[in-house]
């Protein structure tokens, strides 16, 4: 009983803490590509597909706590 | 696996809500179990029996075959209907993902990522019909599809500057002899790294997704019928998202595969 309480805590913590960094990250990223393309409009297509691979890359970094998370969930 | 007496309720649940679908032998009515008795007796070391998750895939790989065959044999000037649709979203992969990826060499590559794309779009969005299964919820499905783009990545390398050229380039050149001891090792690992970043993008989207509704959903039964509004309004919603996560992991995926082996193809150095 009491490994099982301990695995949920950890698991809420995991993804927590774990979506902390990353959505520091995707904000910089959005905040900065939106500047971006204020002031260069023309260039708005080609930052936006380089904004959607930055972010699929900070993503990632969440999903792994996710995962993370639903392994120690169904522990 | 803990005894199901020890779970909280909803962990409890989750147990029973079955994720892999194994047990499911009447798919949308169709009985597979005579063909799943006879894949169970091949002398191959892996079940290879028919569920819900290898029909959809079937399925999926199925739609994306028909409809862009159908759309492919439209003639004239002017596209409407199905082949509009599907001209637009074919476009978008030809122009957006892999020639701006790839440059000239993109027109070889196009079969795999517009496969990719289309099969990744249509296993999501099949997954979201109710009683469907998404594929991708699944490690196995994702990882295959990022061992295919691994061996892609691979081959268009070795392609490209010989077998032993491209194992020889992997670490950018003029560093001191030492540096190798270390840098070597850690490319290997981030090449390694590049289809299990994709495998488990893809599978952790679709499972989140898939999870946070059965959670809202979950807590009428917890809390009681009085929730039901919030958890339904707010189910709606993750529904709609889900939708646009269909289409954007299925362009994550088809855009890092295209970044990944136009990296291979033309290394900076």
């Amino acid at each position: 009983m009491e490994g099982i309480n301990l695995a949920h805590l950890g698991s809420g913590l995991a993804i927590g803490i774990g979506a902390l960094g990353p959505g520091i990250g995707v904000g910089v990223l959005v905040g900065k590509a939106l500047e971006g393309m204020a002031r260069q409009p023309e260039a708005t297509g080609t930052l936006r597909t380089t904004m959607f691979i930055g972010v699929a890359f900070a993503e990632a970094i969440a999903l792994y706590s996710f995962v993370i998370a639903i392994l120690l969930f169904t522990k | 696996m803990a005894h199901p007496e020890s779970l909280s309720p909803m962990a409890q649940m989750f147990e029973e809500f079955d994720l892999t679908t194994e047990h499911a032998q009447h798919i949308f009515g169709i009985n597979f179990e005579p063909l799943n008795h006879v894949l169970k007796q091949l002398p191959i070391p892996f079940d290879i029996s028919v569920n819900k998750a290898v029909f959809i895939m079937w399925l999926s790989a199925f739609l994306s075959f028909m409809l862009i065959f159908y759309a492919g044999r439209g003639r004239g000037l002017v596209a409407s209907g199905l082949r509009n649709a599907m001209e637009a979203l074919f476009q978008f992969v030809k122009f957006d993902i892999v020639d701006t990826n790839l440059g000239h060499e993109g027109q070889k590559w196009l079969p795999f990522i517009g496969g990719l794309f289309f099969f990744i779009l249509f296993n999501n969005l099949l997954g979201l019909i109710p009683a469907g299964f998404s594929p991708g919820s699944n490690i196995n499905v994702t990882a295959s599809l990022a061992i295919l783009v691994l061996f892609a990545i691979l081959i268009a390398g070795m392609k490209k500057q010989g077998v032993i050229g491209y194992w020889l380039h992997l670490a950018p050149g003029g560093l001191p002899k030492w540096i190798y001891i270390i840098l070597y090792p850690i490319e290997v690992i981030s090449l390694l790294a590049k289809p299990f970043s994709l495998a488990v993008r893809l599978f952790a989207n679709l499972l989140a997704g898939h999870i946070v509704i059965f959670a809202l959903l979950a807590m009428i039964i917890l809390f009681g019928i009085y929730v039901a509004p919030l958890s339904l309004a707010f189910g709606v919603i993750m529904y709609a998202f889900e939708i646009f996560v269909a289409f954007i992991q299925a362009y994550i995926f088809a855009i890092l595969s295209s970044v990944y082996i136009g990296a291979s193809i033309h290394p900076e150095h």
